[in-house]
């Protein structure tokens, strides 16, 4: 391994070691129905929202917890989120490249970002 | 590849692990006090900006639906029993749509639970499921007398007959829900109250079915003997084995299944099936029927994880994927084991259909219940669905890490994509007895008035959970009602 991916690898290592320890903290964003709804205003946004709609918003509703814990209020990275999707954590099943691709991954992501920063989930 | 092993196993220990979480669901009493009575504020429930909710009604006892004479008049169905062993007699009454309560009574009934109400032609149709001979789908006119249209609908188990709602067609379509959660009779069935009455319940198909013969070991509540074990099988009643290649043999009426009779009576027919609960029954402005459908539990012989709640777009003859199938996946997915590793084997050995995608998810436990569609542009949303969530019943259903539903929310039906409508107010989730606030508590049923502009939303009343099961409060029910402030949409 060359010494700047062993640096990166160690960043990430470190960010995502301490950002489960975040959970918890900070209020919940919640998606309260008087502030206008989530805008999903690009394409990559829309795909992202269909598929979290199909497949992560039953334990995760709106982002808040349900089944699962919120993801609307943490501050873990793309890779680590990424991660978790790809590799399951605790109760939640892996989902592997057969029922989401790279990029059904990346718009995922993108309407996660979108989630975190919208008016409906400010406070 | 190694390091995001490590990403997850570092992950894993800083998210905990979930089957040693406490439940937090919205009606488990474990851990708090119950409030008795009710306080009902507006205030406390959120709804979108230029829109406005306010309370029509409240004191009614167990209401499940709502209904709209030919002049707007407003009827409430209450049903008349939430649990075992909590029996009143269910009521058909008209509501004083200006806040003066209830108005008049139309009809008693003996044999409750009443499930939803729908009106047509100056006469009502409901479902009654306390009677010996299981459900019924009933007509009341006006003057209160009560015609049987179906009897003797499979509704002994863990689900009622639903709610009917009038087609245009003349028939009057109704659901019926399955016996057990997930195929099995199990010890679970003494929980709910129902297999010491009714031991020879099972699932019965709509059509014939072959099954695996997989078979699963429960301990027998039916005798005397702690130890006693039951061996029990698919579409069996409890303590009957199975065998592969077995037949079941196929009828309709039927669980899970929504079905249709004419309004005037005569011969069921079957709609669709492979359905596990389908409560909720309406017909969008195109004609299309919807239903949603209460998902999985975890529970029983047959335990399934994750399973969400669904809408449906119906259509006749389909198979939506029942036992074997969760919003059209294998139930062999290891998503529906809490633990993974441990998939969840078929029942079936081959399955009737290929099960559709339904049209929209809803949360885990939520208890997707009565929905209707918008119709005018002036309530806006034309053409979206609105859907009463009564909210989890956890922990009987399963674990929750925060209460699931209790609210009133909009699904798009051309994209899956759903929104909250009318939720209580603030960061704490849940109902409005456990907020100890004047929100809602359990919506049951939605349904939009004649002239399409206002959403009547029919909330249950307090229903919390205890160690022994459901415990409801009579006379916390209550109708609220959402219009919009002004102008189209």
């Amino acid at each position: 391994m060359s010494r700047p991916l062993a640096v990166l690898v160690w960043v990430v290592g470190a960010i995502a070691l301490i950002a489960p320890l975040f959970y918890g903290c900070g209020a919940e964003r919640r998606g309260q129905p008087e502030a206008p709804a989530i805008t999903a205003d690009n394409p990559k946004e829309v795909k992202g929202q269909r598929l979290f709609h199909r497949w992560c918003y039953q334990c995760h509703p709106g982002g808040e917890a349900g089944l699962g814990p919120a993801i609307n209020d943490r501050p873990l990275p793309h890779i680590a989120i990424r991660t978790q999707i790809r590799k399951g954590v605790g109760a939640m099943p892996a989902f592997g490249e057969d029922l989401l691709s790279d990029s059904d991954v990346s718009a995922i992501l993108a309407y996660l970002d979108e989630m975190k920063h919208s008016p409906a989930h400010s406070d | 590849m190694r390091n995001a092993h490590w990403l997850v196993a570092v992950l894993l220990v800083g998210s905990g692990c979930f089957g040693m979480m406490d439940s937090e669901g919205g009606g488990d009493i474990s851990k708090k006090t119950a409030m008795k009575g009710r306080h009902v504020d507006p205030g406390d429930v959120s709804v979108p900006k230029g829109y406005r909710i306010e309370v029509v009604t409240t004191g009614l006892t167990f209401p499940t639906g709502v209904a709209f004479g030919d002049g707007g008049e407003v009827y409430v169905v209450e049903s008349g029993y939430s649990e075992p062993g909590k029996l009143i007699r269910p009521r058909l009454v008209e509501i004083d749509r200006n806040g003066g309560g209830v108005r008049r009574v139309i009809a008693t009934g003996e044999k409750g639970p009443w499930n939803g109400v729908a009106y047509s032609d100056g006469s009502f149709y409901l479902s009654e499921n306390g009677g010996p001979h299981g459900g019924r789908i009933v007509r009341i006119d006006r003057d209160g007398s009560q015609t049987v249209l179906v009897d003797r609908l499979p509704s002994m188990g863990d689900h009622h007959t639903d709610g009917p709602v009038v087609g245009a067609d003349g028939f009057v379509y109704f659901g019926q829900g399955t016996a057990t959660n997930s195929g099995v009779v199990g010890e679970d069935a003494v929980q709910l109250g129902w297999l010491r009455e009714h031991p020879d319940t099972r699932d019965i198909p709509c059509a014939d079915v072959v099954l695996k013969g997989t078979n699963f070991k429960s301990k027998n509540p039916l005798t005397e003997d702690p130890d006693d074990e039951a061996i029990t099988g698919a579409y069996s009643q409890f303590g009957v084995a199975t065998n592969p290649g077995q037949v079941m043999q196929g009828q309709v009426p039927c669980s899970g299944a929504v079905m249709r009779v004419p309004k005037a009576g005569g011969n069921v027919e079957l709609v669709a099936w492979g359905f596990r609960n389908p409560y909720g029954l309406a017909f969008a402005p195109d004609g299309q029927l919807y239903v949603a459908d209460n998902g999985y539990d975890v529970r029983g012989s047959r335990p399934v994880f994750g399973s969400a709640d669904w809408l449906w777009r119906v259509e006749r003859g389909a198979w939506y994927g029942w036992p074997d199938f969760a919003e059209g996946r294998p139930l062999t997915m290891d998503f529906y084991s809490e633990s993974g590793g441990d998939p969840k084997g078929f029942l079936l050995a081959k399955h009737p259909g290929t099960p559709p995608s339904p049209v929209a998810l809803f949360p885990v436990h939520s208890s997707a219940d009565g929905l209707d569609f918008s119709r005018s542009r002036q309530f806006g949303y034309v053409g979206d669905a609105f859907v009463a969530l009564f909210g989890d019943m956890a922990p009987q259903v399963g674990k929750v890490m925060a209460p699931v539903g209790f609210m009133v929310q909009r699904v798009n039906t051309r994209t899956g994509v759903i929104e909250d409508f009318a939720r209580n107010r603030g960061d704490e989730k849940g109902p409005a007895s456990d907020r100890g606030d004047g929100g809602l508590e359990r919506p049951i049923a939605v349904r939009f008035d004649p002239t399409g502009t206002q959403l009547y939303v029919v909330d249950f009343g307090v229903m919390r959970l205890t160690s022994h099961g459901p415990d409801s409060q009579p006379e916390t029910g209550v109708l609220w009602r959402i219009v919009r402030n002004g102008g189209g949409r």
